[in-house]
């Protein structure tokens, strides 16, 4: 390769100008709509005067709760996720007989093969009120079922459909640890759960900052998961910008809104990822002390 | 001191967690189960069972459109999955064996593709579409699989970038730079080295772009022509006007066809040498 006289970029430039055609252009000539208005009755969009004035519309308590609201289901379906697949990816990795491992993780990754839109439609029919499920539950004394269309079914829904995302990379980062680094934790006198919360929990760090990430992005900007489960309640963003230019045809405000969105977005995942980054410093200065009373 | 509890806390965190791990499984896969379950539904409605048949994969012969979208679901996949695998696998090299100071541009720009939420893709790519094929007249914009193909290869070219950059990260250049050493011209050492090293994480990225576009419904919709309506949306907008078994019998049979494609995946990487543990991390993109 050394004496290939094209520049290192070469090989990119084909993905570059793709990204730049079909990415940046359209994308960047949105960032300009935002700035327009909505020129009467028929037109869409019209640029002659800019202004910042469909970001204050954005932050009318009308479009601004339904940011709220998806913020607070991204939040909560993240945090599920979390605590619903570190165990099941702590099992796999480490606790599990290794000859099962490659089994299980096919077995993560079927549903995530499988169609998103028809797993959650397997939901609808689960909680519906006078399905099968309901009716067992009716059976055995419980009252019937009445989550579908309400912000528990989407909740459900969202952590069901992205709960694969979080367990394959923090299996993978489980496993990365190694059996060697947690025999010598317990060697050296460290009790079971000591290993886990000053070995094996700082190393797999990074996994768990990217399962969280992986999740918490894509779960921002969908809302096909609300509409099949929530209703009218499951109203998200996306829900939102969509309708801006399909029905209400206001491209200037549902632009401003899509770029609300990626600001939201990034914003709010650089301080998640920060935070957990955060999180583990007592954990590290901890083991800096152990470290110190070793060695003297 | 801590001995005590420690034997008492040890087995039943052993038990408590593989317990569940079994609700876990159990939850993941309870609606894909439902879903094959009532595939074999005569009743009118999905949702209502009435009785076990098979008459729902039948209509998979007997409606055209239900076969028309599944094939244009798949037809687009099979484009836009090479055609990202190939744009990404390039980038991903470059990335890998070139870096220098426009990588982290370049890293910057598919970060940005990566968290831009499916909508607002979406929504930016169809004035977009339209502007290119009726404004400037390139007649193949308004080509429906061209238009799915666009908007489904977006995420996918960022992803594959990743995974291939990774893998090979993860491989020091010897091997390259003993090619080049012995006077194989550049384009040899490609073909003989780089690429059959990156080759695990290719064929993961092929694999994952397929079922990122089979999944693709929000841009789908939007930059969709009549005529080539994909799979999803055609769900989507069954959804609405109240679904049948048939919706379940074909995704029952698009699942089998996944888990075979899979299967075939898993051997060869297996083959390749990768052990599981290599193919999820390849597959998860770390």
């Amino acid at each position: 390769m050394r004496n290939l006289r094209l520049p290192g970029f070469a090989l990119a430039i084909p993905a570059w100008a793709w990204l730049a055609t079909f990415f940046i252009a359209p994308v960047g000539i949105v960032f300009w709509y935002s700035f327009g208005y909505k020129p009467g009755l028929f037109g869409t969009h019209a640029n002659d005067r800019l202004s910042f004035d469909r970001y204050l519309e954005v932050l009318t308590p009308t479009f601004f709760d339904t940011f709220v609201a998806t913020l607070w289901i991204a939040l909560a379906g993240t945090a599920l996720c979390l605590v619903i697949g570190g165990p099941v990816a702590y099992w796999m990795a480490v606790k599990a007989p290794p000859a099962w491992r490659g089994l299980l993780l096919a077995l993560v990754l079927v549903p995530f093969w499988t169609n998103f839109l028809v797993r959650t439609i397997g939901w609808q029919v689960i909680l519906a009120p006078e399905g099968w499920a309901s009716q067992a539950a009716q059976a055995i004394g419980l009252p019937p079922f009445d989550i579908l269309y309400t912000r528990a079914a989407v909740l459900l829904g969202v952590v069901y459909n992205y709960l694969p995302l979080m367990i394959l990379p923090l299996y993978v980062a489980f496993d990365r640890v190694g059996e060697s680094l947690r025999e010598a934790s317990r060697d050296l006198g460290a009790n079971r759960l000591r290993t886990f919360w000053r070995v094996t929990l700082p190393l797999a760090r990074p996994g768990i900052i990217v399962g969280v990430l992986l999740v918490y992005i894509p779960l921002m900007g969908d809302y096909i998961t609300a509409t099949v489960l929530g209703g009218a309640k499951g109203n998200m963003v996306g829900q939102m910008v969509a309708a801006q230019f399909q029905t209400a045809q206001n491209w200037a405000l549902g632009s401003a809104m899509a770029v609300t969105l990626i600001i939201v977005i990034v914003l709010s995942a650089s301080i998640i990822g920060a935070l957990l980054w955060l999180v583990s410093w007592p954990v590290r200065r901890a083991n800096r002390v152990v470290l110190d009373e070793v060695s003297s | 001191m801590s001995v005590t509890p420690n034997r008492i806390r040890r087995p039943l965190l052993d038990r408590l967690l593989p317990v569940w791990a079994v609700v876990v499984f159990a939850f993941l896969f309870a609606p894909i189960i439902v879903i094959i379950v009532y595939s074999f539904n005569t009743g009118r409605l999905l949702s209502s069972f009435t009785s076990v048949g098979v008459e729902s994969f039948l209509a998979l012969f007997e409606k055209p459109v239900l076969m028309d979208a599944v094939m244009v679901s798949l037809r687009t996949g099979a484009i836009a999955a090479v055609l990202a695998t190939l744009l990404g696998t390039l980038a991903g090299i470059a990335l890998a064996r070139r870096a220098g100071k426009w990588t982290a541009w370049f890293v910057g720009l598919l970060v940005l593709v990566s968290v831009t939420p499916e909508i607002v893709d979406a929504i930016s790519l169809l004035p977009w579409l339209v502007f290119l094929g009726q404004d400037l007249g390139l007649a193949i914009f308004n080509d429906g699989t061209v238009r799915l193909v666009v908007g489904h290869s977006l995420f996918s070219v960022a992803v594959v970038s990743y995974i291939v950059r990774a893998r090979l990260v993860g491989l020091p250049a010897n091997l390259e730079e003993a090619s080049a050493d012995l006077y194989a011209p550049p384009l040899r050492t490609f073909r003989k080295i780089t690429l059959p090293l990156a080759m695990p994480a290719v064929l993961a990225g092929l694999l994952l772009s397929f079922t990122f576009s089979l999944d693709n419904t929000i841009v789908s919709s939007f930059v969709q022509v009549s005529g080539a309506t994909p799979w999803p949306v055609y769900v989507l907008s069954a959804l609405r006007g109240g679904l049948r078994p048939e919706i379940a019998a074909v995704s029952t049979i698009m699942l089998v066809l996944t888990l075979l494609a899979l299967a075939v995946v898993a051997i060869v990487l297996r083959r390749a040498g990768d052990s599981s543990t290599q193919i999820a991390r390849t597959i998860a993109g770390g």
